[in-house]
């Protein structure tokens, strides 16, 4: 267990085991590719119809979703918090600053894993969809995380 | 002695932040993406890129150092917080 009271590979365990469809974006994800970036939240985005069983999972980490499952689909994102926090998109579909729709489907069939700890894995979007991801919120460090990533994707090819 | 360090204001926090989170229109959001890097910035995000990656060689290193460094941040947040 970590100080703090909250350990990440618990909480990445704990998602994997439950099923859900459950793709890490964000900057944990850029962190996961190799990007030097800082965070303290964690963002998700998963399919419509695993809200439940991501509250559900996390609940023993004392997690606590703050709208139903219900609820969060029709608001189209939600938090599980307590001394953490973290962010869930659950949408079909989400909108970049462009009005471009991207289709979790779509993301989720292009996924990569990534080794969290020996036995734990968690879904990563592509390079290309988690650029596009980062279109998503449109703040000025999301651009800024773009140029990074436009880098590391220059390296790559 | 250098100055010793003091944690800015609640408000002055708040004000950073929000102006963080400030979602830009898809004009000022594109002009930013699209700002064309030097070749000396780019050569050192290349640079920041391989260091951390040599360092730090799979995912689970990467974010386990990031959760530290975070938590170490946090313990200097609370320390700084405590001497005010």
């Amino acid at each position: 267990m970590e100080s703090g009271g909250f350990d990440h590979v618990e909480f990445f365990r704990a998602l994997e085991a439950s099923g859900a469809r459950v793709l890490l974006i964000g900057r944990q994800a850029l962190i996961a590719l190799g990007l030097p970036v800082n965070t303290k939240d964690y963002d998700l985005w998963i399919h419509v119809d695993d809200a439940a069983a991501v509250n559900q999972a996390t609940a023993p980490l004392g997690l606590v979703a703050n709208y139903t499952p219900e609820l969060a689909r029709t608001r189209g994102r939600y938090v599980l918090e307590n001394s953490e926090r973290v962010d869930v998109l659950v949408a079909r579909s989400v909108s970049t600053v462009d009005g471009v729709m991207v289709f979790f489907d779509d993301v989720w069939s292009r996924r990569e894993r990534v080794e969290i700890a020996p036995g734990v894995s968690v879904a990563l979007p592509c390079l290309d969809d988690l650029i596009v991801t980062k279109r998503f919120g449109a703040r000025g460090r999301d651009a800024d995380d773009i140029q990074m990533l436009e880098v590391l994707r220059s390296r790559r090819t | 002695m250098p100055p010793r360090f003091r944690m800015p204001s609640d408000e002055a926090v708040a004000e950073a932040r929000a102006l963080a989170e400030r979602r830009l229109s898809a004009e000022e959001f594109n002009a930013r993406v699209n700002a064309p890097l030097t070749e000396e910035e780019r050569a050192e995000m290349l640079s920041l890129i391989d260091w951390f990656m040599r360092r730090y060689p799979t995912p689970a290193a990467r974010l386990a150092q990031a959760r530290q460094s975070y938590l170490a941040a946090e313990r200097l947040r609370k320390a700084a917080r405590g001497s005010d």
